[in-house]
């Protein structure tokens, strides 16, 4: 039976076209049905994941083949060199490049590079012989971080002119990037997988070879000889620094803001400004992703941050000693924590534990989670013994039971979990969205402004009772 | 779930049973006596260290980087990772740098372990004994090292110890002369290395002027100062860089041949280590590494100290607990202890009896391994203690005596001896 891995997001629409054209289309799939399971001709399934969690899926051996961008391979390579991810085929589509870039001529030698593909940026620092840098893998948005909170960033784009477009100089093209069809080593070794690799790989149409080509036909990195380095002259901060959160949490955090009568021009519902103006004098605003506020207001970079209380308990668990604190909880955006299972007949933890247990004794327990250290947390915590965490981007609720024994998941309602068929074994930590500061307050001028800040955010709180019936 | 091998081992890591672990012990035990009687002293440096102390130019090698343990401590929110201590050299280079007075000779010693990726099923962790000597001690110090790391492995009796001998100005004179950039010269090094010598060629083709071919320096393993002077003859005239290089490795050879020292003369020899500016040694028994080394007087100012002059070697402890021979039984078998009854007393007397019987300088075991393995005594027979009389029940050779004094007991083995 094969097991193929297909991508959702922007790879979708041609991969479900390449499917087409090599006889072994999957319409839902096409058509961008919400499922995330579908049945193949020959009697293989097909998953659906978020294009970085493939290469991942595919090394682990849970699938056979999939199609992703190859700088998700990349990435995977960069840190597990000797991983199981044969890269077969240029599809021809999903044309991108990774680019080094700065915000001016020059960048502050302190290099504190940030990017979604932390490991590349990591291998790039490495094979440049940087004497010292920070890598800060971000989950998204790293092309607003420069100059305040990045000196160089690696972000994926087109051209040239695409990394200009965020007001951003492109330094070097570090890696060309198209959809691939990949395989899993062992897969490839052991199984006949003929069908659909036969039809695969005659549909596919590659892009032109490029010049720096590796011994696989897959472009390679390649790093600059330097950098334009010149430190950037030291001036204190004038102004108190706020980030704002994009995506699910965006809304509950225009309502608390709404409510402190705060006002952030451009910080509307389905608009990104990663700069937007607020009337509070003395305060600069920037839209990140929550998941990496906490590193930023722990390094300094921001004064007060709108996060989620999941996020800043999955920094904690990883750094204990972080200056990161909880300022104001504000009641909104309320969800639960929980370990959710598949075909599970027990109804506790350990229940479940004993029973995975009982059919193979030695193996380890996968953990699938956005929130991996949490995750890893849950499984110390709950003495899971042999277990092993599995980052992961997306599309989680397929993940039970094929590719993970335990998803470690923020529910609501719980209408997706039934939806799903999902069992919640434990709902163990409640989430809301909270205000967020470093312990070391900022001093001088910046202090009153601070405190008035945080005494205005605290009125669009959600009273505890609000709260309960929110 | 997916199924994994039996083995709880993490890849890449070895357990050391009892017999191994004397063998581990009597090489540590020699290597150290003998830097102790040459007046160098012991230091040890953490396990985990800051990663750009490695990642600077000059020091660890980019493929070498690539295998190291580095990730994000604890409170590394920071961002800056750290890394499980892949090299040793650079970590003392580091303690001399913050400890130890920029410019004094320093003259340390260690046995610690080094950790670094592997993906051919060799080990991960690498147990070293290592020694450097740091300061302006001359041409001399390069010779001392040598003696030094002879002398240890000497006092091991292993068979047919090899020393190799080369300078890393020799390769670098040559490939820079030959126009190659800062990173060509490090792949060609490499491939070098990897026996390949079609980079003579290449190089040689860029280096019109020689008068004898680059094979005669990489493909010739020399054997001693005639060697060397042949070298001079043939490519110093061409490559004027060799002349230093090349002067500083014929004063060491010269050195040891005066001691009845043969060493031989390779062009390269240290893998993957950019921080070798002069003299490079290496020690083989019966044809296995057990040891390298070399002169790194760039190092220390690159890891933050003011610039001093240092070499070193370090001893493979895998290779040498293999290679050295069997542990001798120990002459004397211990005398088996035991309760005589199931009670707390009886066992408090047997307790006390093994005391007094060890102050007394008889081997005794309270409890006998059900495994015997390499390095642990056989039985001379059996003690049987109890709370009252009689006290004592020695059986040997088939009869058993009483005995209500411990001391008695004593002078009975004494007499049996």
């Amino acid at each position: 039976m094969t097991r193929i891995a297909l991508p959702t997001g922007d790879l979708r629409a041609d991969a479900a076209a390449l499917l087409d054209a090599a006889g072994a289309g999957i319409p839902d799939y096409a058509a961008g049905s919400r499922a995330l399971r579908f049945p193949l001709a020959d009697g293989g399934v097909a998953r659906v994941f978020r294009e970085k969690d493939i290469p991942v899926q595919v090394a682990l051996g849970n699938y056979d083949l999939g199609i992703c961008g190859l700088t998700w391979v990349e990435e995977l390579t960069q840190r597990f060199p000797g991983h199981d991810v044969v890269r077969l085929r240029d599809l021809g589509f999903g044309a991108t490049s990774l680019w080094l870039a700065a915000a001016g001529e020059t960048c502050d030698p302190s290099l504190r590079i940030v990017s979604e593909y932390g490991n590349i940026a990591v291998a790039v620092a490495r094979r440049m012989r940087l004497p010292r840098y920070r890598v800060f893998p971000v989950l998204g948005a790293a092309h607003a971080y420069p100059p305040e909170d990045a000196d160089v960033v690696l972000v994926a784009a087109g051209d040239e002119a695409e990394v200009e477009a965020h007001g951003l100089r492109p330094l070097w093209r570090v890696l060309d990037s198209s959809a691939w069809l990949i395989g899993n080593r062992r897969s490839l070794a052991a199984k006949d997988l003929s069908g659909v690799l036969a039809r695969l790989l005659a549909g596919a149409v590659p892009l032109a070879m490029r010049p720096q080509a590796g011994h696989d036909g897959a472009p390679a990195l390649s790093v600059p000889p330097s950098l334009p380095l010149r430190p950037a002259a030291a001036r204190p901060r004038s102004v108190l620094r706020l980030a704002l959160p994009d995506g699910h949490q965006q809304p509950d955090a225009i309502a608390v803001l709404e409510a402190a009568g705060v006002r952030v021009r451009g910080y509307d519902e389905g608009n990104i400004v990663r700069r937007p103006q607020t009337d509070v004098d003395g305060v600069e605003v920037k839209v990140i992703r929550p998941q990496d506020m906490t590193q930023q207001v722990a390094l300094g970079q921001f004064d007060l941050a709108i996060t989620g209380r999941d996020w800043v308990f999955d920094h904690l668990v990883r750094f204990p000693s972080s200056p990161v604190q909880q300022v104001i909880d504000l009641g909104r955006c309320r969800y639960g924590l929980a370990a959710i299972v598949k075909d599970v007949r027990a109804d506790t933890v350990a229940g479940a534990v004993r029973e995975w247990r009982t059919r193979s004794a030695a193996s380890p327990i996968r953990v699938a989670s956005e929130y991996a250290n949490i995750a890893d947390h849950f499984a110390r915590e709950r003495h899971l013994g042999r277990y092993s965490v599995i980052p992961i981007a997306g599309a989680s609720e397929g993940f039970v039971p094929d590719d993970a024994e335990i998803l470690i998941e923020g529910i609501d309602t719980g209408s997706s979990v039934r939806a799903n068929r999902l069992t919640v074994l434990e709902r163990f930590f409640e989430s809301t969205n909270c205000v967020i500061a470093n312990k070391q307050r900022p001093t001088g001028a910046l202090r009153p402004v601070f405190d008035a800040l945080v005494e205005r955010l605290g009125a669009g709180a959600l009273a505890p009772a609000a709260a309960r019936g929110a | 779930m997916p199924d994994l091998a039996s083995t709880q081992l993490a890849r890449g890591m070895r357990d050391l049973l009892p017999e191994e672990m004397a063998r581990v012990r009597r090489v540590e035990s020699a290597f150290s006596q003998t830097c102790r009687a040459w007046g160098y002293g012991e230091i040890r440096t953490p396990v985990i260290e800051p990663l750009h102390l490695f990642t600077a130019a000059g020091t660890l090698s980019p493929q070498t980087l690539d295998r190291v343990y580095s990730f994000l401590d604890w409170d590394g929110w920071s961002g800056e990772r750290v890394v499980l201590r892949p090299d040793s050299t650079i970590a003392a280079a580091r303690l001399y740098a913050e400890r130890l007075d920029g410019g004094r000779i320093a003259k340390l010693f260690y046995s610690q372990p080094v950790l670094r990726f592997t993906d051919d099923g060799s080990s991960r962790e690498e147990w070293q004994c290592g020694v450097e000597l740091i300061g302006d001690t001359g041409r001399a110090g390069d010779v001392e090292l040598v003696s030094l790391a002879l002398e240890a492995l000497g006092a091991l009796a292993l068979p047919d110890v090899q020393v190799r001998l080369s300078h890393a100005g020799i390769v670098r004179g040559v490939l820079a002369a030959a126009g190659l950039a800062p990173e060509e010269q490090s792949a060609a090094y490499d491939r070098l290395l990897d026996g390949d010598l079609a980079v003579a060629d290449e190089v040689e083709a860029r280096l019109p002027q020689l008068a004898a071919p680059l094979r005669l320096l990489f493909e010739i393993e020399g054997e001693g100062s005639g060697y060397i002077a042949n070298l001079h003859a043939a490519l110093a005239g061409a490559v004027p860089g060799l002349r230093a290089p090349l002067d500083e490795l014929a004063f060491v050879v010269e050195s040891l041949e005066a001691r009845g020292i043969a060493p031989r003369i390779a062009a390269v020899l240290a893998r993957r280590f950019e921080y070798y500016s002069g003299i490079v040694m290496g020690f083989q028994s019966a044809g296995r590494r057990i040891g390298a080394g070399g002169r790194y007087d760039e190092l220390i100012g690159l890891v933050g100290g003011t610039r001093v002059p240092a070499s070193g070697f370090a001893l493979f402890v895998p290779p040498l607990i293999e290679l050295i021979a069997a542990e001798p039984e120990h002459s004397a078998p211990a005398l088996a202890v035991e309760a005589a009854s199931a009670t707390p007393r009886a066992a408090a007397a047997a307790y006390e009896a093994a005391r007094a019987l060890r102050a007394a300088g008889i081997d005794v075991e309270t409890i006998a391994p059900s495994v015997r393995t390499g390095g642990q005594t056989a039985r001379m027979g059996r003690l049987l203690c109890a709370d009252a009389a009689p006290r004592f029940v020695l059986e040997r050779d088939g009869a058993a005596t009483t005995f209500e004094r411990i001391a008695d007991v004593v002078a009975a083995l004494e007499r049996a001896r």
